[in-house]
């Protein structure tokens, strides 16, 4: 499927199970996701990863509200349980299948979004493995002179920004060089295009859920 | 450097800057998740999402502060979520959904001023603002409905010392430090 349209059913169906207390409908969410995933045969250590994940967050949702919560909080708690497992392997529909740079191109292509921000991040976004890079340099640096950085002390985030601001502007100009103007039409080499079945598919999907949702015995 | 400063559009420099910023701090988000983690396997636990999510904020204020542009915040903010769902959250896509709110609960702060003060009041209203939406989202979303009135009294103050304390008092000394440091002329 399309990664905008794809990243589009995730976001709304997560939306509407932020808000619905059916224990069924994100129990079958998963199960249509892991379908999907194992589909598309996702490497395992990946699946494995996102069970194992969701269990601490999940378990500290559920002991909140099972001890200290009021009304129909035994309800609540395994609807919230279920729902972290939901919002993680709905996410990795996404995460798993698509890359940034199929997202970017479509949003691009098929929803027009301006060409500064669509290389402006996909740029930013091609440095993600030197940033893991920066951020443990920054505190390797601290740390031979002495200092201990914190998530809490001012000095990494200040050195994060220098850091971006530094690459912000040898990126730009180094983007500028190599041609790209802001806000001129470009032309594809990879034109994307969205197939009528991805629409109705999407669609299919949302219905679906709705019905799933009015039609299903149980909560 | 491009004359860029003065003009309210969106540049190519802008849009890698605050995209690089989100990603930082997208790694500390993740990273932090673990401090969520750590809080809530103790008796504190219903208490750990109120306690630090202060944290997760900061990307929001802190790129409004630096851009000074309309929508830089909720940019900023859910720029960094989305980086954090794809280093892998363990909250999955609702990392972006949160993004989503985060961003408009900062943005609105800066928005109550009309883009005009960024300043230690805009900081303020952006982390009481902050506090109000993703608190309201969370009524629903992390099922706080089901609390009594007197919890979510409690919660609702440690959200806004962690709010105050992350977005308030440590993106002031941040920005404090990058003025000192004169990088962005202004």
């Amino acid at each position: 499927m399309n990664a905008s349209l794809k990243i589009a059913v995730a976001l709304l169906i997560s939306l509407e199970i932020s808000f619905t207390k059916s224990i069924s409908l994100n129990i079958a969410l998963i199960v249509c996701a892991i379908i999907y995933l194992l589909f598309k045969q996702v490497n395992w250590k990946l699946m494995l990863y996102s069970i194992f994940l969701p269990i601490l967050p999940a378990f500290g949702s559920w002991s909140s509200l099972y001890f200290y919560g009021t009304g129909d909080h035994v309800h609540m708690a395994f609807v919230l349980f279920t729902r972290i497992f939901a919002y993680i392997w709905i996410g990795s529909c996404f995460t798993f299948t698509t890359n940034i740079d199929e997202l970017l191109k479509s949003l691009e292509q098929n929803f027009r979004l301006p060409n500064t921000f669509v290389y402006g991040v996909l740029a930013a976004f091609n440095f993600l493995p030197r940033i893991a890079q920066e951020v443990k340099t920054i505190r390797l640096a601290a740390r031979m002179r002495g200092e201990v950085l914190h998530f809490y002390s001012p000095q990494i985030f200040f050195k994060a920004i220098l850091t971006s601001f530094n690459w912000s502007n040898n990126l730009a100009q180094a983007m500028r060089s190599h041609g790209f103007a802001e806000g001129e039409r470009r032309t594809h080499y990879h034109v994307i295009k969205i197939p009528t079945w991805n629409w109705l598919a999407a669609a299919a999907i949302l219905i679906a859920v709705q019905a799933f949702l009015f039609m299903s015995p149980f909560n | 450097m491009q004359a860029t400063k003065k003009s309210s559009g969106w540049h190519l420099r802008d849009v890698i800057m605050l995209t690089l910023i989100a990603i930082f701090f997208g790694f500390i988000f993740w990273i932090w998740a673990f401090a969520y983690d750590a809080v809530a396997a103790t008796p504190l636990k219903p208490f750990a999402n109120d306690i630090t999510l202060g944290a997760w904020i900061m990307a929001g204020p802190l790129a409004g502060y630096l851009l000074r542009k309309a929508g830089a915040s909720f940019l900023g903010e859910f720029l960094a979520a989305f980086a954090e769902m794809i280093i892998g959250s363990q909250w999955g896509v609702s990392t972006l959904l949160s993004g989503l709110i985060q961003g408009i609960g900062g943005e609105l702060g800066f928005a109550l001023t009309g883009y005009k003060k960024w300043n230690g009041l805009s900081l303020v209203l952006s982390t009481l603002t902050s506090t109000i939406v993703t608190f309201g989202y969370d009524l629903y979303a992390s099922g706080y409905a089901s609390y009594s009135f007197g919890m979510l009294i409690v919660l609702f103050v440690i959200r806004f010392l962690s709010i105050g304390f992350f977005g308030g008092v440590l993106v002031a000394a941040i920005t404090k430090l990058i003025d000192k440091a004169g990088i962005l002329n202004r």
